[in-house]
């Protein structure tokens, strides 16, 4: 899916955690969660893995970003380890191994 | 019975210009329950671009004909049933009723939606909106069959609730299903409890600020509208037909919107919950109890635990709204409409409930006696921890009351319905009766100091919802929810703590919310990109209704409510929440977030954007102007500028 590959010896691993009807993006029911382990080197950021991860999925790639591609869209929230994006990480944020970044569906209702 | 009436319609030829837009009727009805006088009130086509429909029209009636002096309880409060020129056409969901008044729990302007086959009646009868006035001698319906107006008695239907007086009805008239709208008050309307609602074809609601307890004032017990027999005509059938199309297409495929398309608001519950937002006792935890799996509160798993049916509204072809069967407990066999998000968090989560049959039975309970959920979820939560924490006592209430007991909350439900006790307190809504309280109760109390009530969210991690409800002028959100925003500039994402960007959105978003409420069309179904909607306007009415006329028009709404209020003596001053609303979440996504540290620089932004003087709460003499609203000038400066 034109991922760079990266050995075993230097790979650092994280979750993606999708969640709910996002799933439906990664060929899921669009009910409950998939986890996928993300490999990444240290000083990869969460806007790397995401950009890698989602490359691999034209539906997800599609909703996650705005049209440069390089900004979030808004339709689905990111966390991580729990927290919005804007408290302990932003995009930039270099990662740690056991990080674990949520896809979230925008909430749209009432 | 009052003797029947054919709606009259004043001579006076349509000023200007004679050719109707289409969509609509062209006419509002009016009724004065006082003398019985029923009549009909032609509008122009003027005034139809200027005030297109819903709350729109309702704020200029309201603004023009409830002085100061005229409060929610008094005969000359106008109760306005207003839908748009899109009700009756082929767009999805648009059977859209606005109710606007002066409600109960604010004594403020109220503008309060719901769906169902309402606003489609109404057009096909030959009216724009329903203009009530007055107080009948005793209790009556209006009944609606084209040119047919008659203030029915309704003795027979007094006490019971929502669902009853609409079998009745139907049973009476021979008619069910889409042959008829009704929409009534319960028994909590009739008792004039301020969080009282207006409830039509089975499980939807009119829910806020009161609008029923106003109607209850009025001796109104329902409006029952035979499905008319006139045509509601486009200016651009095609035109309407690929705007609907397109909408449709939208709704069903964008990213945002299609899990409204598929589950209608259920998954916000996991996904609030994900976010700190779903509400738990009382605001007290943002954690649920161990032994419950979130995992099972999601869309689909909700729905499947009941059988259930479609039971959609007006045109549209969203799987949202569903009557389902309760499969098993006390309640099993029981049809129950399956709650939207807001009917599980404040029949359920708010109160501590996770059994999911005993919220669906709870939240059709509310929708019969007819009662805002929202209110009722903060009273009954309320209550909940104070016998908990012994701020209220078994003597007070008259019988143990703790977290989750769903009958409990449901005996509770009937005293207040009733004003029975501990109940008639309760009745008056959580801000009176918090402050005649005090104390602790008064701490632990969610509101807004405007009286209004939050939604069924935990806005604590959701501070735009917060700024939102507390500055609007409708008695609940007056700009949220946010879709689609960076159609009119913004960034696609904030950080929700930080109060400059979460100010900047609310004021960015102002106006969007009070277009699609004049059209006639439901706020599920709109969730479209504006453009659309504004396609969709100009096919219907032959105008060339651009996404900036809409979003001038929605601040122009705001504007006038905002008018309307300062009149009513509603300022900046009760612009806060109340201290449990605005408190620090202890645990949970949200934890540690102090949203009051950063109230005031929020108004400050808020003000400084939508153009409103931050002192006075007055819209700025240059916003007026911009707005095209010279008129209000003197009203609020005191002088022509």
């Amino acid at each position: 899916m034109g991922e760079e590959a990266l050995s075993p010896s230097e790979s650092l691993h994280c979750t993606v955690e999708v969640v709910s009807w996002v799933t439906k993006f990664i060929g899921g029911p669009g009910a409950g969660r998939k986890e996928i382990e993300e490999p990444f080197v240290p000083g990869e950021t969460v806007r790397d893995v995401l950009q890698r991860f989602s490359g691999r999925y034209p539906e997800l790639d599609a909703a996650l970003w705005d049209a440069s591609k390089k900004e979030l869209g808004e339709h689905i929230e990111v966390m991580v380890n729990d927290a919005v994006l804007g408290l302990s990480h932003t995009l930039d944020t270099p990662l740690r191994v056991n990080d674990r970044i949520t896809l979230l569906g925008q909430y749209m209702g009432g | 019975m009052s003797p029947t009436a054919l709606a009259s319609t004043k001579a006076a030829p349509r000023t200007r210009t004679e050719t109707l837009p289409g969509g609509y009727a062209g006419k509002l009805l009016r009724v004065n329950l006082t003398t019985g006088k029923i009549w009909t009130q032609p509008w122009t086509p003027e005034e139809m671009r200027l005030y297109v429909g819903g709350v729109g029209l309702g704020a200029k009636i309201l603004y023009d004909e409830v002085g100061p002096r005229v409060n929610w309880d008094h005969p000359d409060n106008r109760l306005i049933l207003a839908t748009g020129p899109l009700a009756g056409l082929p767009v999805w969901g648009t059977g859209g009723l606005t109710v606007v008044t002066r409600g109960a729990m604010t004594n403020g302007a109220t503008s309060t939606q719901a769906n169902g086959f309402f606003g489609a009646c109404l057009k096909f009868s030959g009216y724009d909106a329903i203009v009530i006035q007055g107080r009948a001698p005793r209790w009556v319906y209006l009944y609606i069959n084209d040119d047919v107006v008659e203030m029915r008695d309704a003795r027979h239907l007094v006490a019971k609730d929502t669902w009853e007086c609409q079998d009745v009805l139907s049973a009476e008239h021979g008619l069910a299903g889409h042959q008829m709208s009704v929409y009534s008050i319960g028994p909590a309307g009739e008792n004039l409890v301020r969080f009282a609602a207006i409830q039509g074809d089975y499980g939807h609601v009119a829910s806020k600020n009161g609008c029923g307890a106003v109607m209850g004032k009025k001796r109104l017990k329902a409006v029952c509208i035979v499905r008319g027999t006139r045509a509601v005509a486009a200016a651009d059938p095609r035109g309407v037909i690929q705007a609907a199309d397109d909408i449709a297409h939208d709704l069903k495929t964008d990213p945002s919107a299609r899990s409204l398309y598929e589950w209608g608001t259920l998954p916000a519950l996991v996904g609030l919950y994900k976010m700190g937002v779903l509400p738990i006792k009382n605001y007290t935890t943002n954690l649920a109890p161990p032994n419950v799996n979130m995992a099972d509160w999601e869309g689909p798993k909700l729905r499947e635990g009941f059988d259930h049916r479609g039971h959609q509204c007006s045109a549209c072809g969203m799987h949202h709204c569903h009557m389902q069967v309760i499969r098993k407990g006390p309640h099993k066999g029981e049809l129950v409409d399956e709650p939207e998000y807001e009917g599980w968090a404040g029949a359920g989560w708010a109160i501590g409930c996770t059994d999911k049959e005993a919220i669906a039975w709870l939240n059709t309970r509310i929708d019969r006696a007819c009662v805002d959920v929202n209110e009722f979820g903060w009273v009954c939560g309320w209550v909940m921890e104070g016998m908990e924490k012994g701020f209220f006592t078994k003597a007070q209430l008259g019988f143990e009351l703790r977290w989750g007991d769903a009958e409990g909350a449901n005996r509770l439900l009937e005293m207040i319905s009733h004003r029975k006790g501990f109940g008639d307190l309760l009745a008056e809504g959580m801000k009176v009766a918090a402050e005649k309280l005090g104390g602790a109760a008064r701490e632990a109390a969610i509101y807004t100091l405007k009286g209004a009530s939050p939604r069924g969210h935990d806005h604590r991690a959701r501070w735009d919802e917060m700024l939102d409800t507390c500055t609007a002028s409708t008695g609940t959100l007056e700009s949220g929810i946010p879709v689609h925003v960076t159609e009119v500039g913004l960034p696609p994402r904030i950080n929700p703590f930080n109060g400059e960007e979460v100010a900047r959105q609310v004021a960015g978003i102002l106006g969007r919310r009070h277009f699609e409420d004049s059209l006639g069309a439901c706020i599920f179904t709109t969730r479209t990109r504006l453009e659309n909607m504004c396609r969709a306007l100009s096919a219907a009415t032959g105008w060339n209704y651009t996404v900036t006329e809409s979003v001038s028009f929605g601040r122009r709404t705001a504007a006038i409510l905002r008018a309307f209020n300062l009149r009513c003596g509603i300022g900046p001053e009760v612009e806060y929440p109340s201290k449990r609303y605005g408190s620090i979440p202890t645990d949970g996504p949200a934890k540690g977030q102090a949203v009051g540290e950063q109230w005031e620089k929020m108004l400050d932004t808020w003000y400084g954007l939508v153009g409103y003087d931050r002192k006075t709460g007055k819209p700025k003499p240059e916003t007026l102007k911009k707005l095209g609203l010279d008129w209000l000038l003197k009203d609020l400066w005191g002088k022509k500028r």
